[in-house]
């Protein structure tokens, strides 16, 4: 009798959440996701530019150039979304209102950012996809700066 | 994510811990006495977010906690708490004390795999530290 009362309590005045988990409070980020995913989106659009195309009437060229290309796109698309993904999460979840006072253009340079990965997966441009690097690079020097920490940007490839 | 000085101490710690150090398996369900003294708001609800102490402590329950459980006295190892996260003022976190230092409390979760605690941020100051967990609800 008092368990029901209590429960019908609980759903009409929810009590106060309390954490036990780590992805709000883990604080644990590193802008070096996107950057591997944006490196993997640079390369994939630079041998799609590259990709020579088959003899005509070589069937098995066609067939060998079209599965290529189709992965060389599928990889590219899916890096894209992951680079968008990492840089969402620093921007929403690790930048505080308080950083904008140290890079008053944090917002639009994220905005920006999250553009490229979108115009990297539409078109198969080397301009935008170098242009995506440079905007981690920057995304780079902004996170490690809030970090009083000198991490020197490098890349894989 | 820099680990090593908390996790050093923390080896050092329970190399000479007491059984009192294990952390708690059981938490008991409230009993008339504990909702009489929620009703003179001498209790507080939480409801647990998270998978952080699990299997003592599921996803969506909701405890009681004394927040005058240390007014006379600290934590003791063993303790269930509610506290703020050091880093993030507004964020209430519950863990239990692993051990107790001057300077406040080294805490952990039970299901550490899924947790971030005194591993990662140190002590948590006894300012920071909202009341004891004592029992479920209801």
């Amino acid at each position: 009798m008092l368990n029901q009362a209590i429960a019908k309590l609980q759903a009409w005045f929810p009590a106060d959440a309390v954490h036990a988990h780590c992805d709000g409070p883990c604080g644990v980020y590193d802008p070096s996701s996107a950057r591997v995913a944006a490196e993997a989106v640079l390369s994939m659009t630079k041998k799609l530019v590259d990709l020579e195309l088959p003899a005509a009437g070589d069937k098995a060229a066609t067939v060998a150039y079209n599965n290529t290309f189709s992965r060389y796109t599928a990889i590219k698309e899916e890096q894209a979304q992951i680079t968008k993904d990492e840089l969402l999460i620093l921007w929403t979840d690790y930048f505080k209102p308080v950083h904008l006072d140290q890079f008053p253009d944090l917002h639009d340079t994220f905005w920006k950012a999250a553009k490229l990965c979108s115009a990297c997966k539409v078109e198969v441009s080397v301009q935008h996809a170098t242009e995506l690097m440079e905007a981690v690079q920057k995304i780079h020097g902004m996170f490690w700066a809030t970090k009083s920490r000198d991490v020197s940007w490098y890349t894989a490839s | 994510m820099c680990l090593g000085t908390p996790l050093a101490r923390l080896d050092l710690r329970l190399a000479a811990s007491s059984p009192l150090s294990q952390p708690p398996s059981l938490l008991r369900n409230s009993h008339f006495t504990d909702v009489v003294l929620w009703l003179l708001r001498q209790r507080r609800r939480w409801r647990v977010v998270g998978e952080s102490m699990v299997p003592l402590l599921q996803h969506g329950v909701e405890v009681l906690i004394d927040p005058a459980a240390y007014r006379q006295c600290r934590p003791q190892p063993g303790d269930l708490v509610v506290a703020y996260h050091p880093r993030q003022p507004d964020l209430p976190i519950v863990k239990w004390v692993v051990y107790v230092e001057a300077e406040g409390c080294f805490l952990k979760g039970l299901n550490e795999s899924a947790s971030t605690d005194s591993r990662e941020y140190g002590l948590v100051p006894f300012t920071h530290i909202l009341g004891q967990v004592v029992c479920r609800f209801p």
